[in-house]
């Protein structure tokens, strides 16, 4: 024991007798609250309380709010709800979740069975949290449940709204779709107030603005019957109702779009040059929301993620395509602006340009003869751009693209936006570990090499050149309503940044693209309206580097997969400009041919309902 | 060490049987609420384990001079506090807070040995540094408080609120035993209630929203004043007899959430009624004086300090578990000791009994 320093008898017990007393005083206190309340719970509430428990007789349902309706400009519904009903199981020591599936089974007969939950998962879950079987059921199975509801005891019907996407596949993309919560949802702040079970928004509109349009649940305490029926509500609290958006999409001219694009894959942007608001954003092939009700089935969901053409991708955003000679104005404002060049500079284009041992084509191989800046933007001279891109240099030129909102995303109010890319020479080193090539300067300044955009991204560029240099954020939420109709928030125009060219420059290029569309020999001719109203330019931007040897490029079969990309990008009127078009056909060939007949529809139709409706026109004048 | 034969003698045989007894009481209920079937059916056989596991370190706490664990108690105290970080860097998550490290194949609860090793720090420090005649002073706190706060705050932040709170309640409830100057207590205790509202701005929505449906459980039934407004009902149903073993409808329907872990007495209070929670809360009673006796018996300060340390964590945490469960406190995550499944809390909490039995039968070994 000697190794045991501790003292014996080493403290005075006289303090501690007295804080003991104390500590006795607090711990009869104590527990002389507990018992008075177990009095009081047990004895006094007893019966009330035992009553509320009898025969398992309360329970909390979950009343589902009504998520908020999604609205076009001008107030047109485009998504709404529905009523549906769910299958719910509550198990209980007598009722075993397998029998019941198996009983169901048997009861529909020929209708088959679609489990909403994971069969594995249904018995190990550890208490009566009500499983639901399957979501919105068919009448037929509705009406086979209810009339067989004494065999299934447990099982109940529960009204869950689901959302009706009235445009289906046109407004698919953008507005997204539905879907269960799961796990990493559930536990992140943006969905306080969402429970496992809820459904949520799992992209585009629906995603982004989820918080608001959810709403918040309710909940009711009902009594129910040895069977799990309700019998009587004893306390409701109402279900809040989501907020309603209202998208700055115009639903007409969305489905114009859609329509001009028809199966080709590609993308569609129509932006008001004057607010940045998004009147149309559309991508092809799309999907139907509506499968996403009730939650999909795999195979449906396989064939939609395995399909080869991407109908889940949102291209306007997030597809990324070279910008081919749709980069052009950039630039030739680039090197305006630096002083490299002025409108009446010459180059002579014979059909190639040959830098060191390499000779770089034009599309036009015949060449375009001795051209100006004027007529290599309308004839899209590659020839003259090489030479505006070799005197400005990469990394001026990016500078310059940045400037005119490429290369980062525009923070549109969507979820997943894609940035795009425009190369510089620091950026090359750090991605491929090799230095830049002055051949690549080349190829950059027609819109190819390593340069991506967006159609969204090209739709802000060109509004930016038509509206005199401001760069808006496009939005596609114009307004926040309350469930009863009252504006709850709008959106104003936000201005993002400003064309770093002089008014000369933009007014130089704009007639550069006014040209290309109403002058003899301009690529984007097929535009030409009799107003002559619409300043646009081509682009054709190569997917595969064919041989530029004419003889081997003949010999070379292209599939579509390799086909180029056609791309249109315009705005319209020329004077005081109203929208901004960027249309992207996907492997469709030569932008004039296939991409500009896109953009004319869409424009002809923004015109023509504009005239057709003055009220309209007025009323989304004022909107803004 | 040499053999004593009075270690036999001594033996602390009423505080055995007590424990022994109220884990008992706890099995056959845990078995009422794994009734069902499914994967909890085997939970009272688990529960079981624990307590065989827990009696091992039981054994083994009170083998060994608790003067020799109070030696090593900062030792101790490091690998408490070591397994808490641990718990950050390799630990897992179960319903939102990481709380669990796997500790040769089983999962295991760094927090609830701190409970354990935060009391042993604190007797030891007391024990070194005895205070003047008018009880410490806020200058000789800072250590023992930097004690409680390091494993406080790391608990907090898994976060496991019930569990932070019970270390505060540890420090308090020592310091006010260890003995406190007057102006300090009054300095301390101001501090205390500035600090109160900025502390209420530290906790977590869902923990604010705890507090908050503490005073208005009918306003949410579905969320927060699930578990309070459940409670009640299956605590109330049981009457004065109760509804009988195995006989509780709230349990076995499964209405209670969390009813075998933090909510076990309701299904108690639900099966046996006002006389079975009246019995459960004098075992738990004669549990805490028997501790308080020990204390008050010990000639040795380490003895006091430990023992007492022991049995206020035990009182803090029936009262506070039984007033949660009963609506007369927020809901926060601390388990009904001996009764709630947990292998971490059962261990720890024998081991503690352990140290009890250890000072107990050590009382008369001092003296000449």
């Amino acid at each position: 024991m000697a190794e045991i320093h501790g003292r014996i008898d080493d403290h005075d017990p006289a303090p501690f007798r007295e804080r003991f007393r104390i500590i006795f005083v607090i711990i009869a206190i104590a527990m002389a609250v507990l018992v008075i309340r177990l009095w009081y719970l047990q004895i006094i509430r007893g019966d009330e309380l035992r009553q509320r428990s009898e025969n398992n007789s309360v329970r909390l349902r979950k009343i589902h709010p009504a998520r908020g309706l999604i609205k076009d400009r001008y107030g047109t519904v485009l998504v709404d709800n529905q009523p549906a009903f769910d299958l719910i199981f509550v198990p209980n020591r007598t009722r075993e979740a397998g029998e019941v599936i198996r009983k169901l089974a048997t009861l529909y007969g020929e209708q088959s069975l679609s489990l909403a939950v994971d069969p594995a998962t249904i018995n190990k879950s550890s208490y009566a949290a009500p499983l639901r079987l399957e979501k919105a059921i068919t009448m037929e199975k509705l009406a086979i449940v209810e009339t067989h509801s004494l065999e299934l005891p447990g099982v109940l019907v529960d009204v869950a709204p689901i959302r009706q996407y009235l445009r289906g596949a046109s407004l698919a993309h953008l507005i997204g779709y539905m879907g269960e919560i799961n796990q990493d949802e559930l536990a992140a702040d943006a969905y306080t107030g969402a429970s496992a079970g809820d459904d949520v928004g799992k992209a585009g509109i629906e995603k982004y603005l989820d918080a608001y349009l959810r709403g918040r649940n309710g909940a009711e305490q009902v009594e129910v019957n040895a069977l799990g029926r309700a019998t009587k509500v004893l306390g409701q609290i109402a279900p809040v109702p989501g907020y309603n958006v209202v998208l700055t999409i115009d639903a007409e001219l969305q489905q114009v779009a859609v329509d001009a694009l028809g199966d080709r894959a590609g993308a569609v942007v129509v932006m008001d040059t004057r607010t940045g608001e998004i009147l149309a954003l559309a991508s092809s092939p799309s999907f139907d929301p509506n499968l996403f009700n009730g939650g999909i089935s795999h195979e449906e969901w396989n064939k939609l993620a395995q399909n080869a053409r991407h109908p889940m991708e949102n291209r306007a955003i997030s597809g990324q395509y070279p910008p081919g000679s749709t980069y052009k104005p950039v630039v030739a404002a680039a090197a305006l602006q630096e002083g490299l060049i002025t409108p009446e500079t010459k180059v002579l284009c014979t059909g190639g340009y040959t830098l060191g041992s390499r000779t770089y084509r034009c599309w036009q191989k015949r060449g375009h003869g001795t051209v100006n800046l004027h007529r290599a933007l309308v004839e899209s001279c590659d020839v003259y751009f090489y030479t505006l891109g070799k005197l400005v240099g990469v990394d001026r030129l990016a500078w310059y693209a940045g400037r005119c909102g490429l290369g980062a995303p525009t923070g549109v109010d969507l979820p997943r936006e894609k940035g795009g890319l425009v190369p510089t020479k620091t950026w090359k080193l750090a991605k491929c570990k090799e230095p830049w090539q002055i051949g690549e300067t080349i190829s950059t300044s027609i819109g190819q090499g390593f340069n991506l955009v967006t159609p969204l991204q090209l739709a802000r560029t060109y509004s930016a050149l038509a509206n005199g240099g401001v760069l808006w954020r496009p939005r596609i939420i114009k307004a926040l309503e309350t469930p009863d109709g009252r504006v709850f928030k709008m959106f104003a125009p936000e201005k993002t940044g400003v064309l770093p060219v002089s008014p000369q420059v933009l007014e130089t290029v704009r007639h550069g693209l006014w040209g290309v569309v109403n002058e003899r020999g301009g690529t984007g001719y097929a535009l030409k309206r009799k107003e002559q109203d619409v300043c646009g330019k081509t682009g054709t931007s190569q997917v595969f580097g064919l041989p530029q040897n004419e003889r081997a490029r003949r010999a070379t079969r292209i599939t579509r997969r390799l086909q180029d990309h056609a791309l249109f990008a315009c705005f319209a009127p020329c004077k005081n400009p109203e929208i901004a078009v960027a249309v992207i056909a996907e492997h469709a060939g030569h932008g004039g041919a296939a991409a500009a007949p896109v953009a004319r529809k869409i424009i002809d139709a923004y015109f023509a309902r504009k005239k057709a409706a003055p009220m309209v026109a007025a009323a989304q004048g004022a909107g803004r | 060490m040499k053999f004593d034969r009075r270690l036999f003698a001594e033996f602390d045989w009423t505080l055995l049987i007590l424990v022994l007894l109220i884990s008992c009481i706890g099995l056959l209920n845990i078995y009422s609420t794994g009734f069902m079937g499914d994967f909890l059916q085997n939970l009272y056989l688990r529960q079981a384990q624990w307590i065989a596991i827990g009696l091992v370190f039981m054994v083994a706490a009170f083998s060994v001079d608790y003067r020799l664990v109070g030696r090593r108690a900062y030792i101790i105290y490091g690998i408490s506090v070591l397994l808490l970080l641990a718990v950050f860097l390799f630990g897992y998550a179960t319903r939102g807070s990481q709380r669990w490290i796997l500790l040769g194949g089983f999962s295991f609860q760094p927090s609830e040995l701190m409970k354990l090793t935060v009391i042993l720090a604190l007797a030891k420090y007391f024990e070194d540094h005895r205070a003047g005649g008018n009880g410490y002073r806020l200058r000789e706190l800072v250590v023992p408080a930097l004690i409680a706060l390091v494993p406080f705050l790391l608990i907090l932040k898994q976060p496991d609120l019930g569990t932070a709170l019970i270390i505060a309640f540890i420090f308090v409830s020592m310091v006010f035993f260890v003995g406190i100057e007057k102006k300090s207590l009054l300095i301390a205790a101001t501090g205390g209630l500035v600090f109160l509202p900025i502390g209420w701005f530290l906790l977590r929505d869902y923990q604010k929203e705890r507090i908050m449906t503490l005073f208005r459980p009918e306003q949410d039934p579905l969320g927060s004043g699930y578990h309070i407004i459940q409670s009640m009902i299956a605590v109330g149903s049981g009457g004065i007899f109760g509804k009988g073993f195995l006989k509780g409808t709230q349990t076995q329907l499964k209405f209670l959430p969390e009813q075998q872990t933090d909510f076990v007495f309701s299904v108690f209070a639900e099966e046996w009624g006002f006389f079975g929670c009246l019995l459960l809360l004098t075992m738990f009673l004669a549990l805490v004086l028997w501790g308080l006796k020990i204390s008050l018996h010990s000639r040795n300060l380490l003895g006091t300090l430990i023992s007492y340390g022991i049995t206020i964590l035990i009182f803090w945490e029936v009262v506070i578990n039984i007033g949660m469960v009963l609506g007369l406190l927020p809901v926060v995550g601390i388990p009904l000791p001996f009764l709630s499944y947990g292998g971490s809390a059962m261990v720890v909490l024998m081991t503690a009994v352990g140290l009890l039995m250890n000072v107990s039968m050590r009382r008369f070994l001092f003296q000449p």
